[in-house]
Parts: structure tokens; sequence; C-alpha cells
């Protein structure tokens, strides 16, 4: 990476600012998950819980990604790289659950 | 010869090296991390027990996730320092990271500890009860057994094919303080005889077992010959008839032809006789045995019952069942797993649940009974709200509510009299359950639970079930690569002043790579926290 110096030092406010939003967002994440008030769907943990935490986690990730790893400023063979992986991990994922929906459960399978 | 590209780009790509290496390095670290992410998503899925659901305590994990997110600023800040050529600011920085990370490991093994040493038993009916086991019989020895199975052993059968040294080793202490000998003469292949009242000992064991596997190594030659032999005859003799068809009479070809093979076998001269088995017995008559749960199976658990004790190599132990029991002090009770079983067979589950074996006891009936009363008074609440109570609400007691019990009890209160909020204030804090319940601290009601009542116990190990197997794997490997990266960040910060005298870009590059990873570690934990803390 070509930063100098100086574009360096511009950039410390922001990633103290990042690290604050991260342990605002850990705490939001426990909140929603202890509190009655902050619990949208049924009472317990359901879909929504799952949603909201994940979606709460992604961002965390996300600011992690784009600003200490410098994500947001990379180039494209990076990107193509990172996003290989992510790709081939969702494979992985597709490739589990494809093993859930294998004929040899059904009974027809079998023929007469 | 150094390597090319570390510290100026190549024209090609626009990036050195190191850079694409890591993120190369990092993209099968995502499919890694990733694979086992949705091994644990298609677990809970499809599980078929009901899943522990937030039982974690939260507080080492949010401790946790912060002392990350801190390590991940102060690594960025140690590459900033170097950048701006600010030495002491990246050692002060670096030393940061490291110590977050060993406290990071250091909350982590505590909270292990904790696990391991939490007992859990699943009985017969499915109900499932917690807490930790205390040594058997009423010893106040903390060193003492807490789950063996004992037996009053009347005769052992050593399998000489299966015997195993450690498993003969760690038992032979008891066999010889019984004072097994050996129950007859034994005839062995080259003509020695074992003599009836002859001690165990390993000596003894090794002599036959050595005799055995030469008589078998000598027989199974001559027993293909013979075998070969034997169905060639009967093929010409019976031609055209198939194994399964009647060859003599009722008998089929294939019974016709072992018993020819037996007689062909007694004619032999050098074939062996190979004794598969030694049989001891105590010289009192009986004597006792108590080994690891883990380490073999009795066939009849009730106390008293005449049965057999199984080894894991195979050596059999005759008797009567001494008593096994395991002596709990309960912190959690989960009926959720037997309601599961009752709707899967269309029972009430209410009724299965007020008949299931636990509640027999006085003690775990009236913490069951006053959870019904918490139960109700919640769903009053809840209704103002149009909510319901969960599953877990409704059928699992935790540690707190036990707590809470017992602190109202001791303020001479009821807990009918109380309203829901009232009962919630005598709830323990996290910090008081900091790794889980604290039996140091508190007194939970015991109950003894005869052998013949558990169906599975373990302490909260891979071994208890899938969650706790994916919950250990994923953050035992999420563990290992801190120690990795600390080990990496480590030498740049003990070793880097040499590399910084001389080329000073190529460290801030080598830490912003270390970086980079020390960040991908924070990553995975992001999503960690949350998955298996708090979902």
């Amino acid at each position: 990476m070509a930063d100098s110096p100086e574009e360096i030092k511009k950039h410390i406010k922001l990633y103290l600012l990042i690290g604050i939003t991260l342990f605002v967002c850990t705490v939001l994440t426990v909140a929603v998950a202890k509190f009655e008030f902050l619990d949208f769907g049924e009472r317990g943990f359901d879909g929504v819980d799952a949603t909201i935490g994940l979606l709460i986690a992604t961002f965390k990730a996300t600011l992690v990604a784009l600003i200490f790893m410098h994500l947001n400023h990379e180039k494209k063979l990076i990107y193509g790289v990172f996003g290989l992986g992510i790709v081939l991990g969702f494979c992985l994922l597709a490739i589990t659950a494809f093993a859930f929906s294998d004929p040899i459960h059904y009974e027809a399978f079998f023929g007469r | 010869m150094e390597i090319p590209y570390i510290v100026e780009p190549r024209k090609d790509t626009g990036l050195n090296n190191s850079k694409i290496g890591i993120w190369l390095f990092l993209a099968s670290e995502v499919m890694l991390f990733g694979g086992l992410f949705s091994g644990y998503i298609f677990l809970r899925i499809y599980a078929d027990y009901p899943w522990p659901e937030r039982t974690l305590p939260v507080l080492p994990g949010l401790i946790n996730t912060f002392v990350l997110i801190g390590s991940s600023i102060t690594v960025v800040f140690a590459w900033v320092s170097l950048k701006l050529r600010q030495w002491r600011k990246f050692q002060i920085y670096m030393a940061i990271t490291i110590i977050c990370a060993a406290l990071f490991m250091v909350l982590k093994g505590v909270e292990y500890k904790a696990k391991f040493a939490h007992q859990a038993i699943r009985l017969d009916d499915y109900t499932v009860i917690e807490g930790h086991a205390h040594p058997q019989g009423g010893s106040h020895d903390h060193h003492a057994p807490k789950k063996n199975l004992n037996f009053t052993a009347e005769s052992l059968q050593i399998d000489l094919r299966r015997v195993d040294d450690i498993y003969f080793e760690t038992m032979g202490k008891q066999y010889t303080e019984g004072g097994f000998v050996l129950a007859d003469n034994v005839t062995l292949s080259n003509d020695e005889v074992l003599e009836k009242g002859s001690a165990i000992t390993k000596a003894l064991i090794d002599t036959a077992k050595e005799d055995f596997l030469t008589a078998v190594a000598n027989n199974s030659s001559i027993d293909i010959d013979l075998g070969r032999q034997a169905w060639k005859d009967m093929k010409a003799k019976y031609p055209g008839v198939k194994y399964y068809e009647k060859a003599e009479g009722d008998k089929t070809l294939n019974e016709v032809t072992s018993a020819y093979l037996k007689d062909l076998k007694a004619k032999r001269a050098d074939y062996l006789a190979a004794t598969p088995a030694l049989t001891f017995v105590p010289s009192s008559g009986s004597a006792t045995i108590t080994i690891n749960p883990y380490w073999g199976k009795l066939s009849h658990p009730k106390e008293g019952a005449k049965g057999n004790l199984r080894l894991k190599d195979q050596t059999v132990i005759f008797g009567i069942t001494a008593d096994s029991s395991i002596i709990l002090a309960v912190d959690g009770i989960d009926f959720r797993h037997t309601v599961m079983k009752a709707d899967e067979k269309g029972i009430d589950p209410v009724t299965v649940v007020a008949n299931s074996w636990l509640l027999k006891d006085e003690g775990m009936n009236a913490i069951w009974e006053k959870h019904k009363v918490v139960t109700a008074k919640l769903a009053e609440v809840l209704k103002e709200k149009d909510r319901k109570p969960s599953q877990n609400d409704i059928y699992r007691i935790n540690w707190q509510e036990i707590v809470a019990f017992q602190r109202i009890e001791k303020e001479g209160l009821k807990v009918e009299d109380l309203s829901h909020e009232e009962i919630m204030a005598y709830f323990p804090g996290d910090l008081e359950g900091f790794a889980g319940p604290s039996h140091k601290t508190v007194h939970y009601p015991e109950i003894t639970v005869p052998r013949e009542q558990v169906r599975f116990e373990s302490v909260f190990s891979p071994r208890w079930n899938t969650y706790y197997a994916t919950y250990f794997t994923i953050t035992g490997l999420h563990g290992l690569h801190v120690i990795a990266g600390a080990l990496v960040l480590g030498y740049y910060l003990f070793f880097g002043r040499k590399m910084y005298n001389e080329n000073p870009e190529w460290l801030a590059n080598r830490v912003e790579i270390g970086g980079l990873f020390w960040h991908f570690v924070d990553l995975v934990w992001i999503f960690l926290f949350p998955i298996l803390y708090l979902m």
C-alpha cells in the first residue's frame, strides 16, 4: 500500500471512530438478545433475532474489512481474491444444503 | 537471495507479493471457517433434540469481544506508528495487542475449565439435569470417583485376542487385590499347562496370549487349505447343489460342509487347539471392581441385578451390579427433550413431565412447582404485550432461578406472594455467574441418580451434544489462530528493531500483513460471539 505519512495521519481519527462504533455495536448486539423491549419477534430466539444479530455482525465485519483491512482502497486483484474465497465459502454451504436434498431419503427413490 | 517485490509493488499487479499472499491465505481461511459455520447451521436446523439456546454465560464472551476489538485498534496504530517512524509508540501498541491476545486466551481457558467441571445427565425419560457431580458414596474426598461403575465380581474372562495392555495394567491392581486366580487348568497348544489357582499376572496373560496368537497364525493357513479341500470335496459329492440348498436330509450344503471341515481339522495333527479366553475367579468368592464409566458398560445397570460388566477390550466381568449411582448437585433442569419426545408420540407433555422420575424427588418437585408459579406470573405480564412464554421459559429451569428461590426462602417469603418483577430482583447478576454457576458460593440441591436412570451423561465437552462439539471445535480453532497471530506479532515486537534500522518500510509492510491476519481473527470472532453466545 502506498499510503504516505500525511494520508495516514488523516486516518487516525477515523480508526478511533470505527473502534468506538464497533464497541457500541457489540453492546447493541447483546442488548437486542437480552432485553425484552428489544425483542421484536416471538419471545425467545427466533428468525427475527437471528436476522438482527447477523445484520449487526455483518455491519461490524464490513467496517473492519473496509477500514482496518484497507479494503476500501485496494486493488481489484485483492477484491477478486477475497471475493473468490467468499464465493467458494458459500459453495461449501450450498453443498451441505444439497446433502439434505439427497433423494435417498425419499421412498419413491427406490421404486416399487 | 532476496525475495523480490516485498517493499516496492510489482508493475503488473500494483501490489507487493506479501499483500497478494496474505489475501490468498485469508481467502482460504474464509472457506475454512465458512465450512465450519455452515456445518453449525445445518446441525442446528436439523437437530433431533432441543438446541441449547442462550445457555452460555455471556459476560466472558462479551469481554473477549471488547478485548479483540481493542487489539484490532492497537494493531492498526502499531502499523501507523511504524509508517510515521515512531518506534516507541509501535512497541507500546504492539505490546498492548499481545497482552489483549493473552487476556483473550486466559478468559477462554476460564470458560473451558468451567465447562469441563460441569456435569449433565440425560435421564431415561429424556429429562436433562445439569450440575456438579459429587464423590460417590457420600465421600468427602474431592478426588474420589464421581461416576464410576461399581461391580461385585464373581468371575472374570479375559479375551486373549483383544486384551489391551493399558486396560490390564490399570485394572491389574484391582485384580490382584481381589485375589483373582485361574478358575481351571488350561492346556496351551504347546502342551504347557497353566495350573488352576495361578494368580492373575501380566506374565500369565502374556504367555497365554502369545500361545493363542501362535496357534491362530498356525491354524489360519491350514484353515484356508482345508476349507478349499472341504468345499471341493462336497461340491464333487453334491454337484449342482447351491450352498443354501438341502444336501443331506434337512441339512444344507453349507452345514454338511462345515461338519466335514470340522472332521478334517480334527484329523490334522498339526492343527493346534487355540485357547481364546482365560477365566479367573476371586479366591474369596467375590471381589469389588470399580471402573471409569467410559471404559465399559453394565449389562444390567440396576443395583443388585445379576449381569456383567464388559470392558472396551472385551474383558467380561460376571457378577452383581453394585451401587453406581451419581450424586448430582442440580443447577439446571430441562424438560424440553421429554416434551419433544411426548409430542412425537402424541402424548400430553404436561402429563409426561408431571409423571417424570425426577419429580418423584421432593426437592426437585418443590423447585418445579415454584417454577410453574413463576411461569404463570410471566405469562400474565407477557399477555399485556400480546406475547407468550417460550418453550425455554416453560420447561427449562436455569441456575439463576434456583438461586433466586433459595434467596426468597431465606428471607421467609413465598414465591406465590411476590410479583414477577419482585422475583426477578432475586435473580443473580452476570458477575455472580461469570463463567457459569458457582458451586463454591451456592449450595445447590442434591439428587442421587441411580445408574439405570442414566440414559447418557457427560461433562460439557464435545461429547455432550453437537452444539458443544461445534462450540469447542470453532472456538478452539479460533483460539489457535489467536495464539499463532500473537506469536507472529510478538516476533515483530521483540526482533523487529534490526529490520527497523535497516529497512523500516519493510517492517511496516510485515506488520501490516500480520495486522491483516489479526483483523481476520477479529472478524471471525465478530460472527462467532453472537452465533454461539446470543442465538
